[in-house]
């Protein structure tokens, strides 16, 4: 503002009353048109000239000549589209509005263009802000994209000149022909969107011109195939190489690519990347980027004839066996994969089968000994007589192998349920904590090889006491393991006396529910096992079995995981700890002992055949010490809370299940 | 209310303010402001005519000046560019500060030029010419503005000025000397006649 | 005139002309309009008279001069030389009358500051509220023995102040005959136009190379120095032979015995310090001082005026302004542009103080131009600012000064050019 103005603003206040009263009258009856003057050409309050649009469109705007000559000789294009500027969103504005260096018309040196959208985006949000119209939203929008664009690579400063940025507003916006959300501009844009990233990008874009994607949008004009923008992000781009742009590129291809990325989740490589991981395959591992083409085109990234070259990238002992891999099968689609589908439903029906079994009888079971209990019934402690006489029920061999064997089962469990249920928060967070899903797969390796070797172990000790045992060793006698039919009335009765039609049944050495989960592990050891061993080194597998057995092993080896889980955490807790008997829990198989009242309780036949041979002496031991008490029960109620933990967390991931 | 509407609100209040201003800067009061743009600038009326419109042939009119012009040829004068005879002298008393007070008194002149003795026919030519090579820069047929002031300048001064140009005396502004070599390339030597005679025939 | 400007101004801000002749000058809220009486309608007077209407259109301003028409000394040695007439550097007030001047033909004979009254010849009293008295120069008569006003006015014309004197002497020198010899007696230090008795001996030379190439003018000058002496004696050189024994143009400084001590009017010859000199035209320039109402009214000190140098007031009477020649402003020169210059800073205090506010930081120019002959012209500016402290004018320092020596004869000849137009404009300015 010139000085004399601001001097004489103030120094002569009439004046100032002067223009109070007169302005009024300046908007009613203005006679000649403002702008006579020259100082009308210029903003009283920053002093700089107000340059109309029509000014620079004299020369910009000239159809005749859409070219100039640069001060050395070189061509240069000044030609603005009047009309698309006009009806683009900014066609309000004064040009150097934007081109704010520019104060001289004609230019009196060669103008420099720069131009910062940011600022006056955010400044005219701020002041929206106290006004919000329907555009607010809109430029909200606008701004969060600002800010995803100023973390994007294309932000950064480019490695070829410093002092520039990889790519800025106008390298991708047509600065004078930004449309408003639905005008034609847009519609087109979209369409133009590979043209402009490939001003830069001419590889990419070279490739992309070949891929179906490319010839949809380029030769057909099919603004709903994929753009650059629609994988990349408009903003938040990232370079491929970094995690986070490989993550966010395969979710973007999951926005059209729906069901392939439901499958693709289901399968050990998407869980993986669920995990928020990128060591496993990604959609353009196996598509390819740009270039993406049908599985029929020959030069396709995922033609029959390419398609082992991208296992190699991976697994480098990729044969081809591995072609026979179904990378999106979907055990939901009884068509396609029939066999995945058939295990699929048999595996769903055998842990619904066995948990509706066994939690009508937990439900039962909990309903009876409540009953009893309120009515006094039942087995009940007598404080006065605490038991000081223990029968031994496990030597020491045996309690060990419970617990590494509990230990075991319950690190499967955690490393295993992460990938079933990568989709979780909890998932993803234990993943992180055990060192990433590499780490974990070590973790889980071993697990199972000591869960393994535990087992095998017990079957050695076990055969070699019936060995020992040969000439007297009574399959089906009382101690014996062996389900007989007295387990089958067992059962019956145990039913009638949840239904109060009956006593409770007496038992021998072994209830039949405990038969039941000595037994369970030997049909999971052979599923899980088997799949697990399958999946255990997948190159070698594929040396003898088709691709397609791993998304079987895949499947059963998850679902039979799932039912132990479930299981184990619940029914066989109920039935051993939670009972009301034995609530809070049953500490026999660390101290290995039963107190003398209980085990007459609950296996009374054992006790009376014991006692009518004489050899119960045999077994009675004094009560265990106060210590050996203490950890028994420290070691059962971490085991018992870590269950009920994993439980949780499995039903968690089973209820938040996307599929 | 729309971004743009916001902005042409802005623009209509800034007009008002303008208006505002500039009666202050010439009302009566303004005289009374310290070293005022005015007391500077009514110390050349003694050569350039009250309030810049000259009534010598030979003294630029400044009425109506841009004031980015006028800034620009008081710097070049005090750097004893443009080939003056007496500007420069002057120039040199001057700080930017007060060149700007200055050219915004001009600006907030309106130019009254003097009918000029001129070959009607010539003039109608150097319109033709004008319309061809000049009036992007030089628009409204070189009414004052932002490339200077043709229209009404007198012809004298404008003969000094353009003979200046053409004798190195005073730089081109950019890209002027290749609009004035096509002129005379297709009018020959009487392009610079005709454009002169064209400018002294506008008067108002 | 330039009043439409202001209107048009305030028609496109406020739409109605009527309201910025009431709204826009609300002193005449205060009563009837300020009265400004102006002595005298030379340069200063002229221009002081338009610059206050042209500020404060309520100002009831009247301008009392003798003569109907005003005659510029600037160019009248243009007269001399024959390249204009006399005629065409005379200018009636009908100018200012449209400025909404008031001009009268009187003559001021006498200020009462207390009552703020001027008296007129003709017995008229004009109050005032602020007087400006720019009454030019007068002679100081006696210093040269023998010379005196009838003198003047008959055989030995000052031609000082343009006018019958300016014919007279030009007659003189047509009558001359061929290798005749012009006698200029230049003034002591202060004069009006230092450079003018210079331009004359230049002009009168112009004339003689062209009609009495074998004339001498000699400069009789009690000065060791002049002004843009360099300038002319190039000029000289170029165009007269100065310098050669051919020399059309001889100047005789001080310590050369250029002080002249008395003229025989009789004779037309002039005794100077060391020897006599005869002339066919004499033409001495007397000493000068303040025009005579300065004296009437007790303004001067000395031969000048003393003025406030911010505004002009006078140092002796309050209320009343000293412009132009008469005031005592150095270091500006006795100039028509240094006149018309004080002449705005003068009104800009008046129009300041009727609205009861400081007077604004003067600034002044000063511009000069001389044609020695043709296509020669040479020119002085200078700019000047107020030292407040010593309430003194100062040329801003390196800045101003004379025309380049040995300038291109392109610029000379736009100088001259520069001259005439300079002319036209600052007529333009005082008049129009």
């Amino acid at each position: 503002m010139p000085s004399s103005i601001a001097i004489t603003r103030v120094a002569c206040l009439w004046a100032v009353l002067f223009s109070l009263f007169i302005m009024p009258a300046a908007y009613a009856a203005p006679e000649e048109p403002a702008g006579e003057l020259m100082i009308h050409s210029y903003d009283p309050e920053t002093g700089k000239r107000i340059i109309p649009n029509e000014r620079c469109l004299t020369c910009h705007g000239d159809e005749k000549e859409k070219t100039d000559v640069r001060d050395d000789g070189s061509k240069v294009k000044i030609f603005v589209h009047r009309k698309e500027i006009e009806a683009s969103v900014h066609g309000k504005l004064r040009c150097n509005d934007c081109h704010s260096t520019i104060d001289r018309v004609p230019h009196r040196k060669a103008p420099e263009v720069i131009v910062g959208c940011i600022d006056c985006h955010k400044e005219t949000l701020e002041k929206r802000k106290k006004e919000p119209d329907g555009k607010t939203e809109r430029l909200k929008i606008v701004n969060e994209q600002v800010g995803n664009y100023m973390q994007s690579i294309h932000a950064q400063p480019s490695k070829l000149d410093q002092s520039r940025t990889n790519a800025t507003c106008y390298d991708c916006h047509e600065a004078h022909n930004v449309g408003e959300l639905g005008s034609i501009q847009r519609d087109e844009k979209r369409l133009k969107n590979p043209e402009v990233c490939g001003r830069c990008h001419e590889k990419q874009l070279k490739a992309y011109r070949t891929s179906d994607h490319g010839k949809a949008v380029l030769e057909k004009a099919d603004s709903k195939s994929a753009v650059c923008s629609d994988c990349h992000t408009t903003h938040a781009i990232d370079a491929p190489e970094t995690d986070k742009a490989k993550r966010a590129i395969t979710k973007n291809c999951g926005d059209c690519h729906k069901d392939a990325q439901r499958t693709y989740f289901a399968s050990y490589h998407g869980q993986v990347h669920r995990l928020g991981y990128t060591n496993t395959a990604k959609c353009h591992d196996c598509h390819g980027s740009h270039e993406i083409k049908g599985p029929k085109d020959p030069t396709s990234e995922i033609h029959a004839n390419n398609r082992l070259e991208n296992c190699k990238n991976c697994h480098k002992d990729a044969n081809e066996n591995f072609l026979t891999f179904w990378p999106h099968g979907d055990a939901n689609d009884s068509e396609k994969y029939p066999g995945l589908w058939t295990f699929k439903i048999f595996m769903q029906t055998l842990i619904f089968g066995v948990m509706a079994f066994f939690w009508v009888h937990v439900l039962l079971w909990l309903y009876r000994e409540v009953k009893d209990r309120m009515e006094g019934k039942g087995f009940i402690e007598d404080l006065d007589k605490p038991d000081v006489v223990y029968f031994r029920r496990f030597p020491l061999v045996w309690r060990w192998i419970h617990g590494l064997f509990a230990i075991a089962t319950m690190t499967l469990i955690l490393t295993g349920t992460t990938l079933l249920f990568s989709h979780t928060g909890w998932a993803k967070a234990v993943v992180a904590f055990l060192g990433g899903t590499e780490m974990e797969g070590i973790i889980h390796r071993t697990a199972a090889v000591i869960w393994l070797t535990i087992f095998l172990t017990h079957l050695a000790i076990a055969v070699r006491n019936i060995w020992r045992n040969r000439s007297s060793f009574e399959w089906f006698g009382s101690t014996s393991m062996l389900p007989n039919m007295k387990d089958m009335r067992d059962l019956r009765d145990m039913f009638k006396w949840f239904l109060g039609r009956g006593p409770r049944p007496e038992f021998s050495q072994w209830t039949y529910w405990q038969k039941f989960d000595y037994w369970a592990p030997f049909w999971g050891a052979t599923v899980i096992g088997t799949s697990g061993l399958l999946l255990f080194a997948p190159e070698a597998t594929a040396i003898f079995l088709p691709g397609w057995m791993f998304n079987i092993a895949t499947l059963v080896h998850a679902e039979e995981a799932l039912l132990a889980a479930i299981f184990l955490n619940s029914v066989h807790f109920f039935n051993v700890h939670f009972r009301p008997e034995r609530f809070p829990m049953s500490t026999t198989i660390f101290t290995g002992v039963i107190p003398i009242e209980e085990f007459k309780h609950d296996h009374r036949i054992e006790y009376e055949r014991l006692v009518a041979s004489g050899e119960l002496e045999k077994h009675l031991v004094r009560r265990p010490s106060r210590r050996a008490d203490l950890a028994a029960s420290f070691i059962t109620t971490v085991l018992i809370m870590t269950g009920l933990a994993l439980l949780t967390l499995v039903l968690i991931g089973l209820m938040t299940s996307p599929n | 209310m729309g971004v743009d509407d916001m902005k042409s609100n802005e623009i209509m209040n800034k007009v008002i303010r303008n208006l505002i201003l500039a009666a202050l800067a010439l009302g009566p009061a303004a005289v009374l402001a310290a070293p005022s743009g005015q007391a500077l600038s009514f110390t050349c009326a003694g050569c350039h005519g009250t309030d810049g419109s000259s009534v010598g042939p030979s003294m630029p009119a400044i009425a109506g000046m841009d004031p980015g012009v006028f800034i620009d040829a008081m710097k070049a004068y005090r750097e004893d560019q443009r080939n003056p005879t007496i500007m420069n002298r002057m120039a040199k008393a001057y700080t930017d500060e007060q060149f700007k007070e200055m050219a915004w008194f001009f600006a907030g002149q309106r130019l009254r030029s003097m009918p000029q003795k001129h070959d009607a026919a010539l003039a109608a030519r150097g319109a033709d010419l004008h319309k061809k090579h000049c009036e992007k820069c030089h628009e409204k047929g070189g009414r004052p503005g932002d490339a200077g002031t043709l229209a009404g300048q007198w012809m004298p001064y404008l003969e000094y000025t353009l003979g200046d140009f053409l004798d190195g005396k005073r730089e081109w502004p950019r890209k002027m000397k290749r609009k004035v070599d096509a002129a005379v390339a297709e009018e020959g030597k009487n392009a610079l006649p005709a454009l002169i005679h064209y400018y002294g025939s506008q008067h108002q | 005139m330039t009043d439409i400007n202001r209107r048009a101004f305030i028609r496109a801000a406020g739409g109605v002309a009527a309201l910025g002749a009431t709204l826009g000058f609300p002193s005449l809220a205060l009563g009837s309009a300020r009265r400004v009486v102006v002595v005298g309608g030379g340069v200063g007077g002229s221009t002081v008279a338009k610059y206050l209407r042209k500020l404060d259109p309520t100002l009831a301003v009247t301008l009392i001069e003798t003569k109907p028409s005003y005659t510029t000394c600037f160019m009248s040695n243009e007269v001399l030389g024959g390249e204009r007439t006399l005629e065409s550097i005379t200018f009636g007030y009908d100018g200012l009358r449209r400025h909404g001047v008031d001009v009268v033909m009187d003559t001021a004979v006498g200020i009462d500051p207390v009552k703020k009254t001027v008296q007129t010849a003709s017995g008229k009293g004009f109050d005032y509220d602020a007087c400006v008295v720019s009454p030019g120069i007068d002679f100081k008569w006696g210093a040269i023995a023998g010379y005196n006003a009838e003198i003047a006015a008959n055989s030995v014309p000052h031609a000082w102040n343009a006018g019958p004197q300016t014919l007279l002497l030009r007659r003189q020198i047509e009558a001359m005959p061929e290798g005749g010899r012009v006698i200029i007696v230049a003034p002591p230090d202060p004069f009006k136009c230092p450079p003018g008795p210079y331009e004359r001996a230049s002009q009168i030379a112009l004339y003689c190379k062209h009609h009495k190439p074998r004339a001498k003018i000699i400069i009789l000058d009690a000065k060791d120095a002049f002004s843009k002496q360099g300038l002319f004696i190039e000029g000289w050189t170029k165009l007269y032979g100065y310098g050669t024994d051919n020399s059309m143009i001889q100047w005789v400084g001080g310590s050369g015995g250029g002080k002249v001590e008395s003229l025989d009017a009789a004779k037309l010859s002039i005794q100077a310090e060391i020897e006599e000199f005869k002339g066919d035209v004499v033409n001495i320039i007397p000493p000068q001082k303040a025009g005579a109402i300065a004296f009437a009214a007790d303004l001067a000190e000395g031969d000048w005026c003393p003025v406030n140098k911010r505004t002009f007031e006078s140092k002796r009477h309050k209320d009343i302004y000293v412009l132009g020649d008469a005031s005592s402003a150095a270091k500006m020169p006795k100039s028509a542009y240094a006149a018309n210059s004080q002449a705005k800073v003068a009104a800009a205090a008046i129009v300041s103080r009727f609205h009861g506010l400081e007077p604004g930081d003067p600034t002044f120019v000063n511009t000069c131009y001389s044609v020695v002959g043709e296509d020669f012209g040479i020119s002085v500016a200078a700019v000047y600012s107020h030292d407040a402290a010593t309430n003194s004018i100062e040329p801003i320092p390196n800045s101003g000064g004379i025309s380049p020596a040995k300038a291109s004869p392109e610029i000379r000849k736009r100088e001259v050019s520069y001259a005439h137009s300079w002319f036209k404009n600052v007529i333009n300015d005082m008049l129009e």
